[in-house]
């Protein structure tokens, strides 16, 4: 064997976001746990940056059911209704159990979780700890994880899967800070790394947003769907540069901000009069697409947000961060409007699973962001930090549940592994450059608006740049080579779904001449999919 | 797009013995941040440049480094052309990259009870303040009780604070606070200073948790030799001379025309301990045309016994002191130490204004001094610089005052949060920090303006130790030798 470290577990959990730590704390109540993150436990992924809030129906007045149809709706019915299910049935209980570890919600005078109104919800349900409803439910997950025998592995990255002779998930091989190899072997393995809209120039992302979950799982056999839904969040910082993309939540306009043009108009009764600001994403984040593109723009290329006419106490007390993060850019939202536009923030699609978490190959489990089938073609805000805790759980547990494996990790694969590694030491194109390019592509032929010969142009250009070969100046560069040849990897499945689907379609649209006009309701046609051995889009009989 | 320089530490330890600076050229946009300059290092001039980031918004804590001496996030703080990026005062792994592990494994975790309900909104309202830590650790790489001390780090006793507020936590957090060095923090506030999310640790958490330690009978029995002292006389130090207070009048005229009017707040020391620099004082307002009123019915602030948790007496202090100078219709009290000024503009709600002697000065402007033939360095005392921001006031009148005046790099003596008196051996070792710093400058006199410092650093170094105020006396006094000579 090539490796000198050997971990062995009943379950690897890749990824330490929400869906990775709490696929952890359920798994370990089966067998050891092994948890590999490629950033600090607690600090990396997006679930610490998330700011709005977590969907649960916790009143009489709300029910699960119309929770469901929210989603659905707001999926542009693209959703996997069994997946929606055990969403909008589980997500009250994993709130509950955040709060019975500790976690510090807003309450209200009556002493119950405090609930805010979120875009495209007919209910306020979405539970909240200021603006930082991630980072205390990352905080809560840490001290729980704490109580656990799972054995962290921090900064260490996860570059593949590894499989057994029978073609089952055997594990994974990664790279701790020093380049160093790590070889996981275990029963089960769950997948947990969160999306990869860091393969867009203008992205609200960590850094640790690259699409790895996507592209191993696709290397290694495993089928993905709808990859061609990316949420472009509406509100992202504009300006300074190094800074656009910055999520600006959309608790700003759950807590009454409104949208301007640069008239001062507040355009949005031209998109969807009755909603307004609290429209669904996907219309939102086109409303201000179209009037920038039409010319009525901030100078910086945004539109407003403005808060002016709410009390400033109560700016301070609800989006806290907000406030902070744009008076260290040197505006005081108190005192002056924001400038927002739109950013590339999640993946909706992602690994096809069960309500089990099993992907479509052996011994892989997938929860969070990586997977697909839970938000449609559009998800509501407030149902991601939800997602994280069923399916986390629901990971765990059924991962916990699995027997022992039997195989042997496929020692030929290894060699393969460190045969790519090496060869990053003899190649010639930095990283970085290739990383710019992709971003760059992807966010002006695959993003807001679409169309068929941009997306082809796209496609090809991916290609040729996945094709390049990067150069590791050390050894310490090749975790960065591997996460460069996995945003390429996941680019290009975003832009073959993105040209398999022919419809118009929640966060997909496309405006070229071949583009059907569908009802989502009636739409024929369901997910699109890509593997190693196939790619499509299913057809579905629809009542006329 | 703009150029700009910057030195950044490099450290690699399969090959270096110790850390190094490299110096790069790098464009960056109008606007980046230090982050975006380090990308542009590692993108462009040195991909094994090592350093640590993430969310890139402020919230995740992981790229916390110094600059120009200071921590700040990368990802938050505005580059600038010539500064100095370092790793954060820690273990290094490599160049920017620290070993943060060993600080966030002391942080404790709750541990709920199993039959624990959800905390009431006024519950939640008071952890939130405590809550907003990303762990990043600047804090911890500035804080100076743990240069010297096995102290585990404000933002660790921050958290045993917000498990205390928490009804669901069974933990014994009081305990763990003390083991993990409760009485260790001088109170200095430059965690505050340093934290992102300005989180009050020194006030919201450490003064609270030693108050229910006192409850607990377990504050140290120094300070509680020191509470017993101001409950049965009124003040905080045993005086070993005629007190100030015994020896002036309720008011001091100015020599000439009286061109303002102020409250003297004495405070202990200088009521019992050097009660000459409260002259100097006074002398230094007869000149400037300021008239002090000095109520003889003023008692200690209280600023011990609030560090220290000590507060059950704490009321009676403040409305003994409220009244002295209400019932005078006295609208500006002034005070010449840092540690009285900043309890009672920080801790107090009081009916008049409260200024440290620099600002009363500022305001009303002063006859310059002689400068006299020396070098001075200026200490600034915690409770000056953060406990009431005041900085460059002090600095004007020193350069007016002296022949050179020298910087030296601020940080806390040790005097303050009861370290002196309860924790000595630390209290000493800060000092001698001091007294190194005083030597690197070359000073002949070290100026500052408290009363606690200026005792402290006096033990701890040989150069001499002045207030403000007796420098600026002097000044006036070669003035008016220098005049007599010539005439």
């Amino acid at each position: 064997m090539l490796v000198d470290e050997i971990v062995d577990a009943h379950v690897l959990i890749i990824g330490s976001g929400g869906a990775g730590a709490r696929a952890a704390i359920e798994a370990s109540r089966y067998g050891s746990v092994a948890l590999a993150s490629k950033t600090i436990v607690g600090k990396g992924g997006c679930t610490t940056m998330a700011e709005g809030g977590f969907n649960a129906v916790l009143q009489d007045l709300d029910s699960i059911e119309v929770h469901r149809e929210d989603t659905l709706s707001g999926g542009a019915y693209l959703n996997d209704p069994a997946l929606v299910n055990v969403l909008v049935h589980e997500a009250p209980e994993r709130l509950r159990d955040l709060v019975r570890w500790g976690a510090v919600f807003d309450v209200t005078d009556d002493r119950e979780v405090a609930q805010r109104p979120f875009g495209g919800q007919r209910f306020p349900r979405t539970c909240y700890a200021g603006d930082r409803t991630g980072h205390e439910m990352m905080m809560t997950l840490l001290d729980r994880l704490d109580a656990t025998d799972t054995h962290l592995y921090q900064e260490v990255s996860v570059i593949d899967l590894a499989r057994d002779e029978n073609g089952a998930v055997a594990g994974a091989i990664a790279l701790d800070r020093d380049g160093d190899p790590i070889l996981f072997r275990a029963d089960a393995t769950v997948l947990a790394t969160g999306g990869g809209t860091q393969c867009y120039d203008i992205s609200t992302n960590s850094a640790s947003g690259t699409g790895d979950g996507f592209a191993m799982a696709y290397r290694a056999g495993a089928e993905l769907i709808d990859m061609e839904m990316i949420q472009f969040h509406p509100t992202g910082a504009v300006y300074p540069y190094d800074a656009r993309g910055r999520l600006v939540t959309e608790a700003v306009r759950g807590e009454g901000g409104i949208l301007l043009n640069e008239r001062r108009e507040r355009f949005m009764k031209r998109y969807d009069p009755d909603r307004m600001e609290l429209s669904t994403r996907d219309v939102v984040a086109r409303a201000i697409a179209t009037e920038v593109l039409e010319g009525h723009g901030t100078k910086h290329g945004g539109v407003y947000l403005d808060v002016t006419h709410l009390p400033a106490e109560r700016i301070e007390s609800r989006i806290p961060v907000m406030l902070e993060q744009f008076l260290a850019f040197g505006v005081d939202i108190r005192k002056e409007p924001m400038e927002v536009a739109p950013t590339a923030h999640h993946v909706m699609g992602g690994l096809r699973i069960t309500p089990e978490c099993r992907t479509t190959i052996p011994g892989l489990f997938a929860c969070g962001e990586v997977t697909g089938g839970v938000h449609g073609a559009n998800r509501l805000g407030g149902n991601a930090l939800a997602d994280t805790q069923v399916f986390g759980k629901r990971a765990g547990e059924f991962a916990g549940k699995s027997p022992e494996r039997s195989g042997r990790v496929d020692e030929a694969w290894i060699e393969g592994v460190f045969g790519m590694l090496d060869d990053f030491y003899e190649g010639a194109t930095s990283p970085a450059a290739v990383r710019k390019d992709l971003k760059l592509t992807m966010w002006t032929q695959a993003g807001i608006f679409r169309n068929s010969p941009d997306l082809a142009t796209a496609l090809t250009h991916v290609r040729r740049l996945a094709d390049r070969r990067l150069f590791a100046a050390s050894a310490t560069n090749l975790i960065e080579c591997c996460t460069v040849r996995n945003m390429c990897t996941t680019a290009s499945l975003i832009v073959r779904c993105a040209l398999l689907r022919p419809e118009n379609r929640g966060a997909h649209v496309r405006r070229d001449m071949d583009v059907i006009t569908t009802n989502p309701v009636k739409s024929p046609f369901g997910h699109t999919y890509v593997s190693l051995s196939r790619e499509g889009i299913e057809e579905r009989e629809v009542k006329p | 797009m703009r150029e700009i320089t910057i030195r950044v530490s490099r450290y690699d330890p399969a090959v270096d013995v110790e850390p190094h600076f490299e110096e790069y050229t790098v464009q960056v946009n109008e606007g980046a941040r230090v982050l975006h300059t380090l990308h542009a290092v590692h993108d462009n001039h040195d991909p094994t440049l090592t350093y640590r980031y993430c969310c890139g918004s402020g919230q995740c804590g992981s790229c916390a480094v110094r600059v120009d001496g200071k921590p700040v996030l990368a990802c938050m703080e505005e580059a600038h052309d010539g500064m100095t990026v370092e790793p954060l005062d820690l273990p290094v792994l490599k160049d920017l990259m620290v070993d943060i592990g060993p600080v966030i494994a002391k942080i404790a975790r709750i541990c709920p009870a199993p039959d624990a309900a959800l905390p009431a909104r006024e519950e939640i309202e008071a952890i939130k303040p405590l809550r907003d830590c990303i762990e990043c650790l600047c804090c911890v790489s500035a804080c100076p009780a743990l240069q010297v001390t096995e102290f585990a780090g404000p933002t660790v006793l921050r958290q045993e604070m917000r498990l205390v507020l928490d009804p669901r936590d069974s933990g014994d957090r009081i305990s763990d606070a003390i083991e993990k060095g409760l009485f260790y923090c001088t109170t200095c506030k430059r965690c505050v200073e340093v934290c992102p999310k300005e989180i009050n640790i020194p006030g919201k958490a450490i003064e609270k948790l030693r108050e229910i330690a006192n409850r607990r009978g377990l504050t140290l029995p120094r300070h509680q030799e020191v509470a017993k002292l101001v409950q049965d006389t009124g003040r905080s130090v045993e005086w070993t001379k005629t007190t100030f207070l015994e020896q002036v009048p309720e008011v001091i005229e100015p020599d000439g025309p009286v061109r303002g009017e102020v409250g003297f707040f004495v405070g202990c020391m200088f009521n019992g301990r050097i009660p000459q620099t409260a002259f100097d004082a006074m002398e230094v307002m007869k000149r400037n045309g300021i008239r002090v009123i000095i109520p003889h019915d003023q008692v200690c602030c209280g600023s011990p016994l609030i560090r220290t948790g000590q507060t059950s007496i704490i009321d009676e202090l403040r409305r003994k002191n409220i009244e002295a100078f209400a019932s005078r219709g006295i609208d500006t009290v002034m005070t010449i130490c840092a540690g009285c000024g900043a309890t009672l503009k920080n801790d107090y709600e009081t009916p008049f204004a409260v200024k440290d002697v620099t600002e009363v000065l500022t305001d009303y402007g002063i006859e310059p001094p002689a400068k006299l033939d020396v070098r001075a360095t200026y200490h600034d005392p915690c409770h000056l610089l953060r406990g009431q921001g005041i900085s460059e006031e002090p600095r004007v009148f020193l350069r007016e005052a002296v022949r050179e005046f020298v910087e030296m790099p601020s940080q806390c003596c040790g005097a303050g949060g009861g370290v002196r008196s309860g924790v000595p051996e630390e209290a000493k070792a800060l000092g001698a920090k001091r007294d190194a710093a005083v030597k690197e400058t070359g000073a002949d006199v070290v100026v500052t303006i408290c009363p606690f410092c200026e005792f402290h650093i006096a033990d701890c170094t040989d150069v001499p130790v002045k207030n403000l105020v007796t420098v600026l006396l002097e000044g006036y006094r070669k003035k008016d030798a220098e005049e007599q000579s010539s005439a």
